[in-house]
């Protein structure tokens, strides 16, 4: 053996206790908010209880069923996702105190799909987000304020806009309803009167209009004083637009009524599931238009349905597989492809880099590209029209997809030719 | 009671300003952005006092009025780009005189029918905000009081900011509101709440006493609206609903409807409880049903108790006790 | 012209519906001096067993008797057990005043969270016993069918049957007398305790079809958190008020009266003013009756 050099051993050993030194006080990664070595959390806050929560409360259980077949199959780059859910009740108050507890409390990563305009608007008026980094993510209200970059910089869309549905709407009525005298059934909030800038703008005018206050289409009577005043001024085609309780009140009382013009339904009230849990016939349905931009829910051929109704029915047995289950299980599925991209060590930044670099090209349920990036956060920007069959299945016109996409502005509307890519292996992110 | 002297009513009222920036310093974001919504609520808790417990009337829309307040503020700052301060004294006179013209409507109404038009004002009044262009429909209007001045340097966060004003706000009035409960306004309202045939014998005009009542209620009222728009940035119908004007109610029976004292443990019970209840809710609920709905069976469980066994507030409970021990 | 029959008829079907919810809060009132804000809730709890009866005798008119004996039992329940305290603790000041409607409000609060956990949140179905379809006149449809038909009947015969209870027997009058003056009923031998309960169980009872005959309005469909039963107690009260809460005659006015007026201004005027139109209603009504259509005027007790 050599003998070692006194100078090499000096040296080596300095060499080493600089290294270790170094090492120590170099700072471990320090982890990001809301992530750690084995979990990542998110937040949501919507209406569990109160006259606002039937059908919605269902969106909860439907992520947590998409997050636990993810977790049950390695989670996120090893991290499993947890879903902390707060109930708002619907008043914007409680969103506020209950989104402040979800970052400031259980400090979460993000927040996704908030519901409720007013809510979001509060959320981000007061809790400021933007100001404090916090993604929010898939925002679940058709508003297309929140689509603005500089008002709302971390704030991520999903669902299409009131807006662009009325113009994709109105498209499709002067493709094939020319000539036609219309009607409009909606409801006179910003859902409704958002659409109804879209008819106007769009050049639709309206023989009826019949707007309802939110909440009212449950009063005894109410429904029928619509009909009544659609019936009396006989319009061709009635275009409802309202959420399912009034959808459902709407046709079930039009058919009593012996009314029956050509319904076109709003995608927000049009899930046939949730109609016909309220009591309505398929038969009232058969024949109706409907828009939406995911799958039918009754579509057992699409891959997205199986699967996801599969991991739901095993999830929570008995519940049945309506729209707010599988809007709720796809962002949940859209999130969890967002944190494996933002990479091995996920942080908030890295997570919205992420979905403006390579969000259009997630995998997803919906028929509908997404369309993220660095200068848009708008998710789904189309729909495709389908007929009710006589079991009230939704069915793609003539057989065929066709989309038709717009933007919230002044933007025409197009029909694109977009294909679904195949679903990835095991609906996991890949 | 003690009556203490206004000056050291006052000196007490400082000592409390002192105390609630101190601990504004002590606790943490969250703790102080719940400070502002206990002051929102001490204010309106206090403008049901005024009108229930010193009046004698019964108001199921207190909520209405905090509308009315709030709107007020927020299309002032918007049209106008006013400053807080005006925006709060223009939300309090709106609603004052929405609340005279109630009260008139209201002097000739006995208990159950003034309830129900009270209900059904606070059923009515937030849906107006879709009717009209102006008042921002279901979205809401925005509210933004602006950053804290920067003297008070990078740390000092928005809702200390906002705890600051409304901790101002609320000291301002409660103490403004003592004093009118001590002056001859107070004693006639109590006089007519006791018996208003001797009242009126006794030279009190009734309607003037009740709407009088009314009209200072419902500026309180105007002014935890105001603030409430503050806190949560925004107005819009849906954060006024009826389970507001229910919330109220709720404090100021567990405050003590009679009395000002236990007004803050009306107003923390208000922020606090549902706070616990979810907590205990997660920790114990099995099914995703029982879990959000044991909160709202834990909250109504306690309500009812409350009013049971401590009906007249616990300020109340411990003079009676007091009294009691007194005269044995 | 048929829609203005049409109208006509929207308001009396649903007017018929309120006044049912009028008369459980006017039967309380009466009885007992409190306004009994979970009583869309007890008549909520009363159509869920009206459903589990409905499973189990697959007759809806058999289940409509079971709704109201529940709707009955429930409520004495609730005023012996729950009420008498309450009156007891709070029975001078203003507290008087508030508490029992502070305490009413956490007991819906607790009969909606039961109903959640036990039943679960999504609609379940009671199928109307008739058919909603509307009666055709020629080429046009009346906004009228046997089911609603039955309706109009059944609010008649509760109102003829609760009307010959208060006027003709002993119980009504003792009834009347506990209310308004307990002190002097007990005295001249009422069982005043029993009439207040008796006074709650009739009110159950009504609530119980109201809240079925509700559902059978539509499609037969409910949850804990259907719109429907929430705006039924505020409808209800509201058209209780307009009638004057001292009678039962003026508890069915209310109702019709509320239902005729809200229908008209939803058909002509604007059909998004349903939730200002009985605001604007009631304060019409007040000022020019600060006691309701047919109430009588409080007398002053010197």
């Amino acid at each position: 053996m050599t003998r070692i050099n006194r100078r090499t051993l000096i040296s080596a050993s300095a060499v080493l206790v600089v290294a270790a030194l170094t090492a120590a006080t170099v700072p471990a990664q320090a982890a990001e908010v809301g992530v750690s070595n084995s979990e990542i959390k998110l937040g949501m806050t919507l209406p569990m209880t109160g006259t606002a929560s039937p059908g919605y409360n269902k969106i909860p259980g439907a992520m947590k069923a998409y997050f636990d077949y993810l977790n049950a199959n390695g989670g996120v780059n090893g991290r499993k996702i947890t879903l902390k859910v707060e109930d708002d009740r619907y008043v914007p108050t409680e969103a506020v105190a209950k989104t402040n507890k979800l970052i400031l409390q259980d400090k979460v990563m993000a927040l996704i799909s908030p519901l409720g305009t007013a809510n979001n608007k509060a959320i981000a008026a007061s809790v400021n987000p933007a100001r404090r980094g916090v993604p929010v993510l898939f925002v679940n209200s058709g508003f297309s304020g929140f689509t603005d970059t500089k008002k709302y910089p971390t704030t991520y869309s999903i669902l299409p806009s009131y807006v662009m549905e009325a113009k994709i709407m109105a498209e499709y009525i002067k493709d094939n309803f020319a000539g036609k005298t219309l009607g409009l059934l909606y409801q006179d909030d910003d859902f409704g009167t958002d659409a109804l800038k879209g008819f106007t703008q769009a050049g639709i005018t309206f023989a009826v209009k019949v707007p309802y206050a939110s909440g009212s289409q449950g009063a005894a009577g109410v429904p029928a004083g619509w009909i009544t005043k659609l019936s009396a001024a006989k319009p061709d085609v009635v275009i409802l637009f309202g959420v399912s309780s009034a959808t459902a009140a709407g046709l079930g009382t039009a058919a009593a009524l012996k009314y029956a013009p050509q319904w076109i339904l709003g995608s927000v009230g049009g899930d046939a599931t949730t109609i016909k849990a309220s009591g309505v016939p398929a038969g009232v349905l058969y024949n109706a238009i409907g828009a939406s931009f995911a799958p039918a829910t009754t579509d057992a051929t699409d891959e997205y349905v199986k699967l996801f109704s599969d991991i739901y029915a095993k999830a929570v047995p008995g519940s049945a597989f309506d729209n707010n289950v599988l809007i709720g299980m796809n962002s949940a599925f859209v999130a969890a492809q967002a944190l494996k991209a933002a990479g091995t060590n996920p942080t908030r930044k890295s997570l919205m880099a992420a979905i403006d670099a390579k969000g259009a090209s997630f995998a997803s349920a919906a028929l509908i590209p997404l369309n993220y990036s660095k200068t848009s956060h708008v998710g789904y920007n189309g729909y495709w029209f389908g007929k009710y069959s006589p079991t009230g299945d939704l069915k793609p016109v003539d057989g065929k997809y066709v989309l038709y996409t717009t933007d919230s502005g002044s933007g025409a509307v197009v029909k694109s030719t977009w294909k679904r890519p195949a679903m990835p292996a095991k609906g996991l992110p890949n | 009671m003690h009556k203490l002297s206004n000056k050291k009513r006052l000196f007490i009222f400082i000592l409390l300003g002192v105390a609630i920036y101190f601990l504004s310093g002590a606790v943490d974001e969250l703790r102080v952005y719940q400070g502002a919504t206990v002051a929102v609520y001490v204010v309106g808790i206090a403008s049901i006092i005024l009108l229930t417990g010193y009046s004698g009337q019964v108001s199921l829309g207190q909520g209405a009025l905090l509308g009315v307040g709030g709107y007020a503020a927020a299309l002032l700052r918007i049209q106008f780009n006013a400053p807080i301060w005006i925006c709060f004294a223009v939300a309090i006179l709106t609603a004052a005189l929405a609340g005279a013209f109630l009260g008139l409507a209201a002097a000739r109404l006995s208990g159950p029918y003034l309830a129900g038009t009270t209900l059904a004002l606070a059923v009515g009044l937030p849906s107006i905000a879709n009717q009209f262009e102006l008042l921002g429909g279901e979205q809401g209007l925005l509210f933004d009081v602006g950053f804290p001045p920067l003297s008070f340097g990078e740390d000092f966060t928005q809702y200390k900011w906002f705890f600051w004003i409304a901790s101002l706000a609320t000291l301002i009035a409660i103490f403004w509101l003592q004093n009118v409960m001590r002056s001859r306004y107070g004693r006639s309202w109590k006089a007519v709440r006791g018996n208003d045939v001797a009242a009126e014998l006794a030279g009190i005009n009734l309607t003037r006493n009740k709407t009088l009542a009314f009209t200072l209620s419902a500026g309180l009222a105007g002014l935890s609206g105001a603030l409430l728009a503050m806190t949560i940035g925004t107005v819009s119908p849906s954060a006024f609903p009826l389970a507001l004007s229910f919330s109220l109610l709720t404090g100021a029976v567990i405050a003590g409807v009679t009395t000002l004292g236990g007004v803050m443990i009306g107003a923390v019970t208000l922020v606090a409880i549902p706070d616990i209840a979810g907590a205990v809710a997660s920790r114990f609920g099995s099914s995703e049903a029982v879990t959000s709905n044991l909160p709202g069976l834990l909250v109504s469980t306690l309500l009812i108790l409350t009013v049971l066994f401590v009906p007249n507030g616990p300020v109340e409970q411990l003079h009676a006790r007091r009294e009691h021990r007194a005269n044995k | 012209m048929i829609q203005i029959l049409n109208t006509t008829l929207i308001g009396l079907t649903s007017g018929a519906i309120y006044s049912l919810m009028a008369m459980s809060i006017v039967l309380v009132w009466r009885s007992t001096r409190v306004i009994n804000f979970a009583q869309a809730g007890l008549a909520l709890a009363s159509t869920y067993i009206g459903y589990e009866a409905v499973q189990l005798f697959d007759n809806y008119w058999i289940a409509l008797i079971c709704a109201m004996l529940a709707g009955a039992a429930i409520s004495a329940f609730i005023e012996i057990t729950f009420m008498r305290i309450l009156l007891k603790h709070t029975s001078s000041g203003p507290i008087a005043g508030v508490a029992p409607i502070i305490a009413t409000l956490g007991l819906l609060g607790i009969i909606k969270a039961l109903i959640t956990m036990n039943w679960g949140g999504q609609d379940v179905v009671i199928t109307p016993p008739l058919s909603n379809t509307g009666f055709s006149i020629g080429s046009d449809t009346l906004v009228f069918s046997p089911m609603k038909l039955a309706i109009i009947v059944s609010v008649a015969l509760l109102v003829i049957i609760f009307s010959l209870i208060f006027q003709k027997t002993n119980i009504g009058l003792a009834l009347r007398a506990s209310a308004y003056a307990p002190e002097i009923a007990r005295l001249a031998g009422v069982r005043v305790d029993l009439v207040r309960t008796l006074g709650w169980a009739l009110s159950g009872a009504s609530g119980a079809v109201a809240g079925l005959l509700l559902t059978s309005y539509g499609t037969g469909a409910f949850s804990p958190e259907s719109a429907e039963f929430s705006l039924l107690f505020i409808s209800g009260f509201i058209a209780a008020v307009v009638g004057g809460l001292d009678s039962l005659v003026g508890a069915v006015i209310g109702g019709i009266f509320l239902g005729l007026v809200t229908a008209f201004v939803l058909m002509y005027i604007s059909s998004s003013l349903f939730f200002i139109a009985p605001f604007v209603i009631l304060l019409l009504v007040l000022f020019i009756r600060p006691q309701g259509i047919i109430g009588v005027k409080a007398g002053r007790r010197a």
